[in-house]
């Protein structure tokens, strides 16, 4: 299990005098796909400045694909690619050029570094454009680039902070599967800090959630989804009789007009729905399982759980806090 | 008189109104539900509709990763390869972008450096002695190659400086390719020091290369012996320390400038500001108060300073010693590469 580790760190902390930027931080990223998430002043890049081995910690210790992020910087970067969030290519170059330069300040020697930079724009999508200079490049092309620069070597690990950052629905869509692609057929790890929840959920099996330089949770994105299992049915008249019969048989339900959504705790929990609709003359005119965002889980964690919650194992011992503060406050939910 | 029993009703009851759903219809009531669920009272017939298979035309772009296992070279590579990308950028596409008005002027100057050079070689072929007492190698030439006022150190050097640091580590600032180095193994020392170096050496191209090819046409075309070059070789080392010294004070103070800066325009005409600018302070203070102090603020006065006193050529400020404007050069030097160091350390890497 160890060694399926590609981030591992121990009371991990850095302070910039009084402020701390992140505290004590245990994480264990394993190999595949990690989102890495947080509101904005949550440690995001300071823990990505971190493992990049590019600040000293104030405390603790980490390592990254087996390598001290305090005293081996540079191997750690020769052997991980970063995709930075903001533009880091020169407008004027052609982009062939750009990501042989880039190969070529890991140490690749430049022919080689040249036949590699026409794969990766290949892999990327830029292979009829890479002799394009980048100013001319339209936004999804500049964020193709920036990953066949952090992809030219054959890093072990990328970081991609915020891949899709500004694109529209197709080129976002490219790079979304152009990272699952790097993950599932590359056989190669990312650790993608964003705020499109949704991208995360189609690239990432595990997750990291930041707050306030803590760890809010961590852990694998089914396993936080599971908790809040529910049914949701669409009730046409009756819905109040519907959802009293439901309170009576000890069913948990939310109710928003005529729609509700039921905890699916026990197997027969869709029989009993329609049973109690059968009983007190209610239609159902739709039914099927609600499974809540990841956008959903976020905001309810980081609106009421806050940080105390360390795993989503925690979350799971306490579905129905957890549950209580998916809904609105006009809903009952709200603090926990 | 008419009772309300008796009125004609002129609307039909409620309940024979049909029910009917036309574009103008107010969302209201019924059509407002009919609307929310898109369907009628759901005893319609059932009618089935299948969406068609896109046309499939086979595959063009089939995106695979291809893996690569070939292994780094060291650190002397990546260093190399920001010297190469800098110094190559001059001459031929694919590496750094230098204009073409940057590339055009270093031409110029280039051969403009090369008068000497021509004219010797001139005076060697038709052998006049007059034309080889004015261009030939002397002491007092081998100064003016450098360190001469006009038009070297007014048109040709300060300017080409300002024109090759103006965009050096600004633009990693302006574009965030700061990003791209730091994020791989390149250290800022590393980072600063190939630029420092790349600038530099092109800077030396026109300086240093031009310095030795007069020297070199002096023993080609007067056919200098081993006497000869004895005698001259120490001026000749002089020479070349002082260019050194120019060309490191030149780069300094301009990379400084660089790095604070996200333009091109301000590190350059802020380095012309102040080699030729301290001149002009100098002069006021020199009319206003009758105090020379232009061998200790101006970089160049400096650098003139010093190299008379290295070089053995009449001093310009005789009543003062070189050694204070050499003093004066390394605090120069020193507060540049202070300034220089202190901004490429805090240059970002994830945000810049």
């Amino acid at each position: 299990m160890q060694d399926d580790l590609i981030i591992k760190t121990t009371n991990l902390t850095k302070s910039y005098g009084q402020h701390v930027a992140l505290d004590k931080l245990n994480l264990s990223v394993p190999k595949g796909a990690t989102g890495l998430l947080g509101p904005n002043g949550a440690g995001k890049s300071t823990f990505l400045k971190t493992i990049l081995g590019l600040i000293h910690t104030t405390e603790g210790e980490g390592t990254v694909l087996g390598l001290d992020i305090r005293t081996q910087g540079d191997e750690i970067r020769s052997r991980i690619g970063y995709m930075p969030e903001y533009d880091c290519l020169n407008p004027d170059m052609e982009a062939i050029h750009q990501v042989r330069y880039s190969g070529e300040l890991l140490g690749m020697n430049p022919t080689i570094a040249l036949a590699r930079a026409h794969e990766t724009l290949q892999y990327v999508g830029l292979g009829e454009q890479r002799y394009r200079n980048i100013g001319s490049y339209s936004t999804g092309m500049k964020q193709a680039t920036k990953l066949a620069c952090a992809l030219v070597h054959d890093p072990e690990l990328i970081i991609a902070d915020e891949p899709s950052n500004g694109l529209d629905i197709v080129a976002r869509n490219y790079m979304i599967e152009t990272l699952t692609n790097t993950v599932k057929t590359g056989n190669r790890s990312v650790l993608m800090a964003s705020h499109l929840m949704d991208d995360v959920e189609r690239v990432c099996e595990n997750f990291i959630l930041l707050h306030k330089g803590k760890l809010a949770a961590q852990g694998r994105i089914e396993d936080l989804k599971a908790f809040d299992r529910e049914i949701e049915i669409h009730v046409w008249g009756g819905a109040t009789r519907l959802e009293e019969a439901m309170v009576s048989r000890g069913l948990n339900v939310r109710r928003e007009g005529r729609i509700m959504r039921i905890l699916h705790e026990q197997e027969d929990t869709t029989s009993m729905i329609l049973q109690c609709a059968a009983d007190v003359g209610a239609q159902i005119r739709r039914m099927h399982e609600y499974e809540a965002s990841l956008e959903d889980l976020f905001l309810s964690i980081m609106e009421n759980l806050g940080y105390e919650v360390k795993t989503s194992e925690d979350l799971l011992a306490s579905p129905m806090q957890a549950r209580k503060v998916d809904a609105p406050g006009h809903m009952g939910g709200g603090a926990a | 008189m008419t009772t309300l029993e008796n009125t004609p009703s002129v609307f039909p009851p409620v309940a024979q109104q049909p029910v009917e759903f036309a574009a103008e219809t107010p969302v209201t009531g019924k059509v407002r539900l009919e609307a929310a669920w898109g369907s009628t009272e759901g005893d319609e017939d059932l009618t089935t509709s299948t969406a068609s298979a896109p046309k499939t035309d086979g595959q063009i772009f089939k995106q695979q990763y291809k893996q690569w296992n070939g292994q780094l070279n060291p650190r002397w590579m990546r260093n190399w390869a920001i010297l190469r990308h800098h110094l190559l950028g001059i001459f031929k596409k694919g590496h750094r972008p230098w204009g073409m008005p940057i590339r055009l002027y270093l031409l110029v100057v280039f051969i403009a450096s090369l008068s000497d050079v021509g004219m010797t070689l001139l005076s060697g072929l038709i052998g006049d002695s007059g034309l080889h007492s004015i261009w030939g190698v002397s002491r007092d030439n081998l100064y003016g190659h450098v360190l001469g006022f006009f038009p070297r150190n007014m048109l040709y050097y300060p300017v080409v400086a300002a024109l090759l640091v103006g965009g050096v580590i600004s633009e990693d600032r302006q574009h965030g390719t700061s990003a791209l180095y730091f994020s791989r193994p390149i250290t800022r020392f590393d980072y600063v020091g190939m630029k420092f170096l790349s600038v530099a050496l092109i800077q030396g191209l026109l300086i240093l290369v031009t310095l030795a090819l007069y020297y070199f046409a002096e023993i080609a075309t007067m056919g200098r012996g081993w006497a000869w070059i004895i005698d001259t070789f120490p001026l000749f080392l002089a020479t070349v320390f002082s260019a050194i010294l120019l060309i490191f004070t030149y780069t300094s103070i301009g990379l400084s400038l660089s790095s604070v800066s996200k333009g091109k325009f301000f590190p350059g005409i802020a380095l012309l500001s102040i080699i030729l600018g301290t001149k002009v302070l100098a002069f006021i203070v020199s009319n206003l108060f009758d105090r020379e102090i232009l061998y200790l603020i101006s970089p160049y006065d400096c650098l003139a300073h010093v190299g008379q006193a290295i070089i053995g050529t009449q001093p310009t400020y005789d009543q003062y010693s070189w050694t204070w404007s050499l003093a004066s050069l390394v605090a120069m030097n020193a507060l540049s590469l202070y300034v220089l160091s202190t901004r490429v350390s805090s240059m970002e890497v994830t945000r810049e």
